[in-house]
């Protein structure tokens, strides 16, 4: 126990940049999609204050969706997107802290997707 | 005329969402703690469905801002990553916990979270003109000694400062989720304060750190809100790509404005904000 700061490796500074590159361009990525959702929704007459009730979200459809060009599978995918980044970062770091053999930062990078998990669980368990 | 009502609808929370991405990134806030009162008092949106669209709003933030962040070494991902285990718990219990509670019961606690946020903004003292906002890391000293905390600690500090008071760390972390998945906010008026002051981590690296915390902990109970159908993708659409062009813009304008005049028309703005949320809050 030395109580020096610990300074980050050249491991770790790439993999901070590789985490700051996966998260810009899946934002970009992810805004793009939103920004093709919105003007077909606005091209076709949808109005997003006044369109009824809330469309569910079905997974097995946004696919689907995204083929025939309509804005529901944009807007999905933009959002799904969003949601995946976080996701995506606490994996490739995880994924990162294992490589470098820091077992307890790859347990917490578990840990933490774990917690989604339990989320996503208790989400469809709440529906069912 | 009602031809044009949806463009007109598409093009408002476009510029709402543009606006709170703005004011947000030049306030160092999130865009939350201004999005849901005006998805709720302005687009008369219930208050859960505003929640649930700030929360993706809120990723779109954190994942952008996070990004410059780590590239220039400035988050310390692993003390964030400790640290978002925790407030990704609380707000996978805010999550559930929000479902029972009513929308009156929702508005108080928001109007509250508005009036601590408006004082604090309006106790805080400029830097003097020419100063940076805070140090830079390297130049902050180190704080705390050799003797407790062990190999976690110093595992979880940084270049030029060690960290102290994790426990606090971790109750900060556990509320700041709670609030986040109760409020659709970020979290960080919690979780700044709790690093910067508890734990003794410098400013920069605690705004840093606690934007990319903001993300994972809005993902915990946003995906609650999706999977329970409260994201209304027509709504979260225009506003999310608003707030992402708000707060990219925010970062290039911020020296050529007065951010003191930002901040007293911001706490006026908030002051209004807490009392029309207390009058939803008592139902009138």
């Amino acid at each position: 126990m030395s109580g020096v700061p610990v300074r980050p490796t050249a491991d770790a500074a790439s993999m901070e940049r590789l985490i700051g590159r996966l998260l810009i361009g899946g934002t970009y990525v992810a805004m793009a999609s939103t920004l093709i959702g919105v003007g077909l929704m606005l091209a076709g007459g949808t109005d997003p204050l006044a369109h009824g009730a809330i469309p569910p979200f079905h997974p097995a459809t946004v696919l689907a969706d995204l083929l025939a060009l309509r804005p529901l599978g944009f807007l999905w995918s933009g959002v799904i997107l969003v949601i995946l980044l976080p996701i995506g970062r606490v994996a490739v770091a995880g994924v990162g802290f294992l490589a470098a053999r820091d077992r307890r930062m790859a347990g917490i990078s578990l840990l933490v997707l774990l917690v989604v998990l339990i989320s996503v669980a208790a989400a469809l368990g709440l529906e069912g | 005329m009602s031809g044009c009502r949806p463009l007109i609808a598409g093009l408002l929370l476009l510029v709402g969402g543009a606006a709170a991405g703005l004011f947000g990134s030049l306030l160092g806030l999130g865009g939350g703690i201004l999005l849901v009162p005006l998805m709720t008092l302005v687009f008369g949106l219930p208050l859960r469905e505003a929640v649930a669209i700030s929360l993706v709003s809120v990723v779109v933030t954190s994942s952008a801002s996070a990004a410059v962040y780590l590239e220039r070494h400035v988050a310390n991902l692993r003390l964030g990553m400790t640290l978002e285990l925790f407030s990704a718990a609380g707000a996978l219990v805010g999550g559930l916990v929000a479902f029972v509670l009513s929308d009156r019961l929702l508005a108080g606690l928001f109007a509250a979270l508005i009036t601590w946020v408006a004082i604090s903004m309006a106790r805080r003292k400029d830097p003097p003109k020419g100063a940076p906002a805070s140090p830079a890391p390297a130049a902050m000293p180190a704080t705390g000694t050799v003797t407790a905390g062990g190999a976690l600690v110093d595992s979880l500090s940084g270049d030029g400062y060690r960290i102290h008071g994790l426990g606090i760390g971790v109750g900060g972390s556990v509320v700041a989720g709670l609030a986040s998945a109760l409020l659709g906010v970020g979290g960080g008026i919690v979780k700044v304060p709790v690093m910067n002051l508890g734990m003794g981590v410098p400013l920069r690296v605690a705004t840093a750190t606690s934007n990319m915390m903001m993300g994972i902990t809005a993902v915990s109970s946003a995906v609650i809100y999706l999977l329970r159908g409260e994201i209304d993708p027509f709504v979260a659409g225009p506003i999310a790509l608003g707030v992402f062009i708000g707060a990219s813009t925010g970062p290039r304008i911020a020296s050529r404005i007065d951010t003191r005049v930002l901040r007293w028309m911001f706490v006026l703005v908030l002051a209004y904000t807490a009392s029309q949320m207390v009058r939803k809050a008592a139902g009138l």
